[in-house]
């Protein structure tokens, strides 16, 4: 993963060292800082409308309109094409002024990695919205886009992603790139696609009158509902499908529909050939995504955003094989080995102090169980934010996974996030967690005046004769939400994005205390530490061999010399067991800094002459660069 | 960038005892051929030689070949194939079957299929090792008896009317190119890797430190050394035996060469890149818990080269037999290098070493150990390799194929005088040394001279030109033995193809009222080619399918009632007796049967809103299992049809690997 050297993080953190000991506010300060929840955060400063699906063309003009805007914070590229030429872009924000892109750690952020599930672009397109906009207005943002990348590429799938927004389709397809490819063994390919059969712009079913059939037209008119008992004298119908022709006329409708393999099985890390045929980042689409994020290796987590379910899927080592000395995941709430309560038990005592409590049965591996705990951490948060998501730790084995590969082959925190799902929250009446087809034209009767559903009507068929299409929902009312929640959907989920990143490792030196031992011998204890939950690097990159090591550098005035001790923990205060500290003889040492942590290192020193001083510096290539001077005098 | 540079240390051309020996030998066979284009085997080809000749091909042969880029290399070479076929009459189902009713969204991500996606393909490669060009020589070989042989010899004529010969002499063209044209050996291709781990790239390769346009050797006095001046003659140095006592100067011998970064090291940092033939997506791995990886590359398919052959034969999905030339020791090896032998199915595993190895033994003879020809390269627990592309082509696409490593300089070496074959390098290097001298004009051989190394001290620079005198078929004689005995083998395994015919198609009329006639309609499909239309379990395979056979007539007119528009025939066994087998997945059957074949489709249960009008037609397709199962090489299908009025019907048999056969009917 790492190919460069961690040094070029320091001009950036000199900087900031500067300006903070110097005693400056920021030359980079707030022009329109907003307190008042209540005020205006800068939304109109680019008016977009969050309440439509946009083409190809409309949101990428969006793309690069408003990074013309806010050119100081974004930069646009196209990473490459896609199969039928279309351009993938992706937008990199940071604030310049305090250091290029690629010094800062970062963030990835897909969307729509299957063409159906565009409401990942919405979602995309407004995480780079709110972090340009709020960020003269809003603290935290400003924060965060000034000490971190995003690399945002709103739409992976472009062909399939721009044929499902602006031509009829069902809410499942297109849902792969348009490699061709032969789903019916018949010879021929992507020959038998669906066809907006009655040319009222959406793609719905087809039903045929049939003596033997087992469904009617419901009263109103607007359903084709079983049959309740054979005697009923009806007319009775079948149902033939989606929308379409026999195009190639072997009697069946839309067996071979457009596309190939399915792109989020194509990664390389677990491979299998027949998820992911042809052959691993086989796609152009997938291909530039991964070479992309396989080249910049200041990426320290991902996210890609998929439909539907309303799930977190964060990746770990979750059903890793642990070797004998395997123990127990504790999570955060912990969990000692042979204790008598269930998992169940043990999550609902969690949840009496927080009912968003995570608690995830696991065997991980020792060397794995930091990132466990973490992921827990993070993702407990995540079912804070999103509300009604359902966390999880998926599977080591990903089988050609995005987010698995993400971790596995790069060692970068990952997560999948399964957007939208059943508008249980608004249209379940009976309160039974689930939307009956009654409830859901309720729903659409009052949430949505009416929109979203297809009444049934004859139609003549070329193929069939005469059939019936309708008794559907349109497409945006299923696997993508309706115009009126994107937004919703959108902003809280840009808040978990957010929060990850805020929870990106940052190295600060706590104190360094100076003790007198004998004679002119001093002891130097430095605290290092990290307050975010994410360490400086991953278990993962460690083990993978990947991961570059934070280093301890000391340096000091010409009078003062470091003893040569040998490196081995030691206490501070014998009598005091939490007062361990980490000896160094050297002026270079390797360490790690796990998340939410600090490590104390001890140094002897000689001084010689009048007053003089140590200095520290910790360099991290993820968590940055803090450094520390101190007289002895 | 220019391909046809003019390459560096190249000798002008094989000396005139070697060539005219070589036509004396060959002149049978191509008395009534007609070579076009002449090319001869005194000298390597090389990037620029090898391209400039089968474009050459191409244009003088536009009727039987087609000459396809199929990618570029790290540093932007073309990387060619060369396809064989006759191209105007192949068939493909494209070109019958009727749409209608299109999306108005009108993507257009299909291409016609070429004409020779209708027939059997078998694939040649070379050169996917940079500094392993005899496979290139030998490719070229047989794109030569091939094109020239078409006309003349009645058995390559048929071979190239009815088959698609894919030849890819050079995989790796940067490898190819940096061996041969500059001669700096390189395997690898030319991605960019810090071999070293010093923080630069490609920054100490080998020197031409003389400057005389020629990698060869620096020797210096070395009181270690394991080499000396050869007693008798002088140009050659010695090796020493193990306990070997020497009375003589003891020397050193390295690669000319210096050490340009000052690290310590000589030509540690070349442009090599990775080793193609470890970054293909079989075996190659990088998930173990601790980190542990397998094969070359970030990621398999990572290389520009190795990604190009995948695409190629993803596009290419009737390639059944799959040949990649490597050198050197004189053997062929076959899947898996990955895995032991229980994954292979016992029926191929079969054919591989009791049909296709046997023959292999047989033109290649070698008295003292033939089983030394053919290999498993798995030997005991231990992978030869991960991510290799014949365990990819095998276990991913479904093809037999097999790697050879050319050359045995023991074996295999011919027309040089004073040397009958003895086991001893020693021999072999001192008649090569006088032998040269005039077959290569001496300019495989440069005079030992002193040169004063920067790090090395006082020495001399000379010896063999490497990229001659290597792991290299030597050229002339050499040169064309073996590749005369590998064309034989291609020329024999392109007989095993599948030959698929309609060999009987019948419409009889049952009734006939008004105008609207009930007709069945009979066709009989035989397989009279020696190999199955799939390896076992080959039409399993994502990408791949079964034989089916195609029944089209007027669309307005004609109504299916038994039997679809197509319908399933499974995979088509070949003629073979395969032997029992020995080892291998499943165990051996003794005789191939459509079930080891393997069956796509499970029987299913019928949808129950299926309209009546397609539920004949399911039952045809998914109820029953394929027709026709378990027939071996033959299958009988029937229909049962109405037709208005009159309509013209054909018959369109199509198989992916086994070919595409049209058949036009009279209803009686």
């Amino acid at each position: 993963m790492h190919t460069h050297n961690s040094l070029r993080f320091l001009p950036a953190c000199l900087l900031a060292v500067f300006l903070l000991t110097a005693g400056f506010e920021p030359a980079l300060g707030q022009s329109k800082l907003q307190e008042n929840p209540g005020g205006y955060h800068g939304e109109l400063d680019f008016p977009w409308s969050w309440k439509r699906y946009y083409s190809y063309a409309e949101w990428t003009q969006m793309m690069h309109d408003i990074q013309d805007q806010y050119d100081h914070l974004a930069d646009i590229e196209s990473i490459g094409k896609s199969r039928m030429g279309r351009d993938q872009f992706l937008i990199t924000i940071t604030a310049k002024s305090t250091g290029a892109h690629d010094t800062k750690p970062a963030m990835w952020v897909d969307g729509a990695v299957h063409g159906n599930e565009v409401n990942g672009i919405m979602c995309s397109l407004y995480l780079m919205w709110y972090l340009l906009t709020q960020y003269d207005y809003n603290t935290f943002v400003h924060d965060l886009v000034n000490s971190t990348t995003f690399y945002i590429l709103p739409g992976l799938n472009v062909d399939a992603n721009e044929s499902f927004v602006s031509f009829p389709n069902t809410a499942n397809n297109p849902r792969e790139p348009y490699r061709p490819e032969d789903n019916d063994g018949d010879g021929l390919y992507d020959e038998d696609q669906t066809e907006d059969v009655d040319g009222d712009g959406q793609l719905s079913n087809m039903y045929k009158e049939d003596p033997e059939g087992p469904l009617k037209l419901s009263d109103d008119g607007r359903a084709f509902i079983p049959i309740s008992s054979p005697e009923e004298a009806v007319r009775r119908f079948i149902r033939i499908g989606s929308e379409g022709y026999d195009n190639d006329g072997d009697g069946r409708i839309n067996e071979d529909d457009i596309g190939g393999p399915d792109p989020n099985r194509n990664y390389p890390f677990d491979w299998q050939l027949q998820a992911g045929w042809p052959y691993t980042m086989s796609e152009p689409e997938t291909r530039n995504a991964y070479e992309f994020m396989r080249t910049h290796d200041n990426i320290f987590a991902t996210f890609h955003y998929h439909n539907t379910g309303r799930l977190i899927m964060s990746a770990g080592p979750g059903g890793v094989e642990a070797g004998a000395q395997a123990q127990q995941a504790t999570g955060p709430y912990g969990m000692g080995r042979g204790q008598q309560t269930t998992a169940e038990q043990r999550l609902a005592q969690m949840r009496e102090e927080n009912k968003y409590a995570q608690y995830f049965e696991r065997t991980v591996a020792p060397e794995y169980r930091h990132d466990f705990d973490v992921q827990t951490e993070i993702v407990t948060m995540g079912a804070r934010i999103l509300k009604n998501y359902r966390p999880s730790i998926s599977s080591w084995r990903g089988t050609g996974q995005a987010q698995v590969n993400s971790y596995g082959m790069l060692g970068a925190y990952a997560y999948l996030i399964e957007l939208w799902g059943s508008p249980a929250f608004a249209a379940d009446i009976n309160n039974d967690g689930r939307v009956s087809t009654e409830e859901t034209l309720l729903w659409i009767d009052t949430e949505l005046h009416g929109e979203g559903w297809i009444t049934p009507h004859p139609v003549q068929h070329p193929d069939l004769g005469e059939v019936w299409i309708g008794g559907s929902q349109k497409k945006h009312t299923q696997r993508t939400p309706p115009a009126r929640y994107i937004e919703m959907e959108a902003q809280k989920n840009a808040d978990f994005v957010m929060y990850v990143a805020s929870e990106f490792p940052k190295v600060e030196i706590d104190e360094i205390e100076i003790t007198p031992e004998a004679g002119n011998l001093y002891w130097v204890d430095v605290t290092v530490k990290n307050d975010r939950v994410f360490p400086t690097f991953s278990d993962r990159d460690n083990e993978l061999g990947t991961a570059i090591q934070d280093q301890l550098n000391f340096s000091s005035s010409g009078n003062v010399t470091l003893v040569e001790i040998p490196d081995g923990m030691t206490q501070i205060d014998p009598g005091i067991n939490a007062s361990r500290a980490m000896a160094v003889g050297t002026t270079t040492h390797e360490f790690r800094l796990r998340g939410q942590s600090e490590t104390t290192f001890r140094y002897l020193v000689q001084k010689s002459g009048g007053a003089g001083w140590v200095e520290v510096t910790v360099d991290s290539f993820h968590g940055g660069t803090a450094a520390m001077r101190q007289d002895i005098r | 960038m220019n391909q046809n540079r003019q390459k560096q240390g190249g000798i002008r051309l094989l000396g005139l005892t070697a060539g005219l020996a070589a036509c004396l030998l060959l002149v049978s066979v191509q008395s009534v051929g007609a070579q076009r284009v002449p090319i001869s085997f005194g000298d390597y080809h090389g990037y620029g030689g090898t391209v400039d000749y089968i474009q050459r091909v191409a244009r003088e042969y536009s009727s039987i070949t087609e000459l396809v880029e199929i990618g570029r290399s790290t540093m932007g070479r073309p990387i060619y194939v060369l396809v064989i076929s006759r191209m105007n009459n192949g068939t493909t189902i494209d070109r019958h079957v009727e749409l209608r009713n299109p999306r108005r969204e009108g993507v257009n991500n299909v291409t016609p299929m070429k004409s020779y996606h209708g027939k059997p393909g078998i694939w040649i490669d070379g050169g996917t090792h940079g500094n392993e060009y005899t496979g290139t020589e030998v490719s070229l070989y047989i794109i030569d008896k091939l094109v020239s042989g078409y006309g003349s010899d009645d058995a390559i004529t048929q071979l190239i009317d009815e088959n698609a010969f894919y030849v890819c002499p050079i995989v790796n063209p940067d490898g190819v190119y940096n061996s041969v044209e500059l001669g700096i050996s390189q395997r690898q291709n030319s991605m960019e890797v810090d071999d070293d781990e010093d923080g630069r790239i490609n920054e100490d390769g080998p020197d031409d430190l003389n400057g005389d346009g020629k990698i060869t050797s620096f020797r210096y006095p070395d009181e270690n050394g394991r080499f000396v001046i050869d007693e008798e003659d002088p140009r050659h140095m010695r090796q020493l035996g193990r306990d070997e006592e020497a009375t003589a100067q003891r020397y050193s011998v390295v690669r000319e060469d210096r050490d340009n970064d000052g690290d310590g090291r000589r030509g540690e940092d070349s442009e090599r890149g990775i080793d193609v033939n470890r970054n293909f997506p079989e075996g190659w791995f990088n998930d173990e818990p601790d980190g542990k990886r397998g094969g070359s590359g970030y990621y398999a398919a990572s290389s520009p080269e190795a990604r190009a052959i995948l695409e190629y034969f993803t596009n290419n999905t009737n390639i059944l037999l799959v040949q990649s030339f490597h050198t050197s020791g004189g053997f062929t090896y076959r899947p898996f290098a990955r895995w032991p032998d229980s994954r292979i199915a016992a029926d191929d595993l079969a054919v591989l070493d009791q049909v296709m190895g046997v023959k292999y033994k047989e033109l290649h003879p070698d008295e003292e150990n033939p089983d030394r020809l053919w290999l498993p390269p798995y030997r005991g627990d231990r992978p030869y390799g991960f991510g290799i592309f014949i365990d990819w082509a095998y276990a991913q696409y479904g093809a037999f194929s097999m790697t050879t490593e050319l050359w045995s300089w023991s074996r295999d070496t011919r027309g040089l005088p004073g040397y009958n074959g003895e086991n001893d390098r020693n021999i072999w290097s001192k008649a090569l040394l006088d032998y040269q001298e005039t077959a290569f004009d001496g300019e495989i051989f440069v005079p030992w001279q002193d040169y004063n190394h920067p790090d090395l001290g006082r020495g001399q620079i000379g010896g063999f030109v490497g990229t001659y005198v290597g792991g290299n078929a030597l050229p002339g004689p050499s040169l064309e033995h073996v590749a005369e005995i590998h064309w034989q083998f291609e020329l024999w395994k392109a007989g095993l193809l599948p030959k698929l015919e309609i060999t009987e198609a019948t419409a009889e009329t049952l009734s006939n009222s008004g105008g609207t006639r009930i007709v069945k309609v009979t066709a009989k499909v035989e397989n009279s080619g020696q190999l199955a239309t799939h390896r076992s379990g080959g039409a399993r395979l994502a990408g791949n399918r079964q034989d089916a056979i195609w029944l089209i007539g007027n669309r307005d007119r004609v109504e299916y009632l038994q039997g679809g528009a197509w319908q399933s025939l499974g995979t088509i066994d070949g003629v073979m007796d395969i032997p029992a087998a020995e080892g291998g997945q499943g165990g051996g059957t003794g005789r191939r049967t459509a079930a080891s074949a393997g069956q796509r489709r499970q029987a299913q249960q019928m949808p129950p809103n299926l309209p009546p009008q397609f539920r004949q037609q399911w039952l045809a397709q998914f109820g029953g299992g394929d027709q026709g199962a378990d027939d071996g090489n033959t299958r009988e299908v029937t229909w049962l049809i109405s037709i208005e009025g009159n309509s013209p019907l054909k018959l369109v048999l199509t198989s992916q690997k086994g070919g595409t056969k049209v058949r036009e009917l009279t209803v009686r």
